[in-house]
């Protein structure tokens, strides 16, 4: 009874049929599945990041804050430029690889000085005498280029960053030792500047990497970036800490990461012009300290700020920029990623 | 002595099956010595990131099979520049420079710091709250000496065949090494 009753509804073709058609839309429906999680796979790069480090509008400059303009940009002549100096002319001095190159104000190499290591801190005097620290020694050039003198090393872990020199005395900042040393111009040691000291209310330099500049102000005070602090601290020549400006801050008016600003340069009025990794960015702030303006912001060194962010496995000792100021006001900013000078001048809405 | 007989077989049938359960036994063991040789092959090596590859794509946190990835953050002490505002510990805009969760950058809180001495931090992993995303990492390469940076701890790491983070590594960062070097730990020191 039952077997008839089965056989009245199915026959044996009609059950092949069936089955056979079933079977075809299941196996049809799994290929279209695999399909569409292959496609979900197949460019997993595309998927958002869901613990991005995201820097959001820190990464815009306000337009208003920017007083400056490109006029002219200049190729490094080589690779892996790391400082920047200008000498009477002016000549534009940049340290990149083992040579300093001597450039006009079109760019073209006028002469070249062949080192035996990279420099990585520059100086030159109105008269054109050129001093370069190179990681643990300072070289005296004359005029012409030819070298006169090589001070040797003060003390295992120097680390030079940042020279300056005034009429009779040349301040050299080493970050090894994280301290200023003072010499006269026969390369001498006269003094050390800015150890930590309680007594003397000196609160000593903070240097988590090898970025530590400095400058001889108009005012007779050294300016020493302390980049750990994230401030510019002033001192006497014989040591005397003064005064301080800056703060920790990735606002446009503060320095930004953990140790900023990492160069520092003067303009003819003593006002400062300074230089920030991480966030690259070039801004002017006045004798006193206080925020001005913008150089230029983060979007004019897209190469620079990609330098040590996602997608690039480098860390942000690569990066870094240097600048310099000509009697003119015009800021002449280095780019140690783009290998490129910046000429920036003042727009001319700002002038006056 | 006597000859043995011209039409004598050369071998018994008991000396046939002797020798031939011998050499089925060599045979086995042949084998059975080349399997477990080459599963020895396979863990003479282990999965391990390439620091100096690693994009920081945060994939190892959500693809390794673990349900908490073996990969972790790991912290080069040499590298490190103890600094007061740590931006692998501290979100960009911080309120203040304390360990109030609004200013930790890390999601699970993963970072521990403390007081060295003025102005100095130390700042410590707990691997059993670290998931491996990266964001320190990114933090610490974006404005620092990049002394954070990712490793697959192998008290944890199943060591799949195939690593299913590996799959998909935007950096291509991962790669076998030795067992008796497990680690590819960041040592350079500043600017070096």
């Amino acid at each position: 009874m039952k077997h008839g009753f089965i056989r009245s509804r199915f026959t044996r073709r009609q059950f092949l049929k069936r089955a056979a058609r079933q079977t075809g839309l299941t196996g049809l429906g799994g290929v279209l599945a695999l399909a569409a999680s292959r496609a979900a796979c197949a460019n997993p790069g595309d998927e958002p990041n869901p613990f991005a480090y995201d820097l959001g509008r820190l990464q815009r400059t306000d337009p208003k804050l920017v007083h400056y303009e490109l006029q002219n940009r200049i190729r490094a002549p080589r690779a892996e430029p790391r400082r920047l100096a200008l000498g009477p002319g002016p000549a534009i001095y940049v340290a990149a690889g083992n040579y300093i190159s001597v450039l006009d104000s079109a760019g073209a190499v006028t002469s070249e000085i062949a080192l035996a290591a990279p420099a990585r801190c520059l100086s030159v005097t109105p008269a054109g005498i050129l001093y370069a620290g190179l990681r643990d020694h300072i070289e005296v050039f004359d005029a012409r280029g030819q070298r006169q003198a090589a001070w040797e090393a003060p003390a295992k872990r120097t680390w030079f960053t940042g020279l300056a020199v005034t009429d009779k005395e040349v301040f050299a900042a080493d970050a090894g030792n994280r301290v200023v040393l003072r010499y006269d111009r026969s390369g001498k040691i006269l003094g050390r500047i800015g150890e930590k000291n309680k007594e003397r209310n000196v609160p000593g330099f903070i240097v988590p990497s090898p970025f530590f500049d400095l400058k001889a102000h108009q005012d007779g005070l050294l300016r020493v970036v302390n980049p750990g602090r994230h401030r510019v601290e002033a001192y006497t020549r014989e040591g005397d800490f003064e005064f301080a400006w800056g703060k920790p801050s990735a606002a446009i008016e503060g320095f930004c990461g953990c140790c900023n600003p990492v160069s520092l340069a003067l303009m003819a009025d003593g006002r400062f012009v300074t230089c920030e990794k991480g966030l690259p960015r070039v801004k002017v702030y006045s004798a006193q300290g206080e925020f001005e303006s913008v150089v230029a912001g983060v979007e004019a060194f897209s190469e620079n700020a990609k330098a040590c962010a996602a997608n690039d496995p480098s860390d942000c000792t690569k990066g870094g920029l240097d600048a310099a100021v000509d009697a003119d006001g015009r800021v002449y900013v280095l780019d140690l990623v783009a290998g490129d000078v910046r000429v920036m001048v003042r727009k001319a809405s700002r002038q006056g | 002595m006597e000859p043995a007989a011209p039409n004598s077989p050369p071998v018994s049938r008991r000396q046939f099956l002797r020798q031939g359960s011998r050499a089925a036994a060599l045979t086995g063991f042949g084998a059975l010595f080349g399997v477990l040789a080459q599963r020895t092959s396979a863990r003479t090596t282990v999965w391990q990131i390439d620091p100096a590859k690693c994009l920081r794509c945060g994939r190892c946190a959500t693809e390794c099979v673990l349900q908490q990835s073996a990969v972790k953050c790991v912290h080069s002490f040499a590298m490190c520049g103890y600094c007061q505002l740590c931006t692998g510990y501290f979100v960009p805009e911080p309120n203040d420079l304390n360990t109030a969760a609004e200013n930790q950058l890390c999601p699970t809180a993963a970072i521990k710091r403390s007081y060295v001495e003025d102005p100095y931090y130390e700042y410590t992993i707990d691997e059993n709250l670290c998931i491996g995303c990266a964001k320190c990492v990114e933090g610490c390469n974006r404005f620092g000496n990049g002394s954070l940076h990712l490793q697959v701890r192998h008290d944890q790491c199943v060591n799949c065949n195939e690593c299913s983070i590996a799959r998909v590594c935007a950096g291509d960062a991962f790669r076998r090494v030795p067992t008796d070097q497990p680690y590819l730990l960041k040592t350079k020191g500043h600017g070096e």
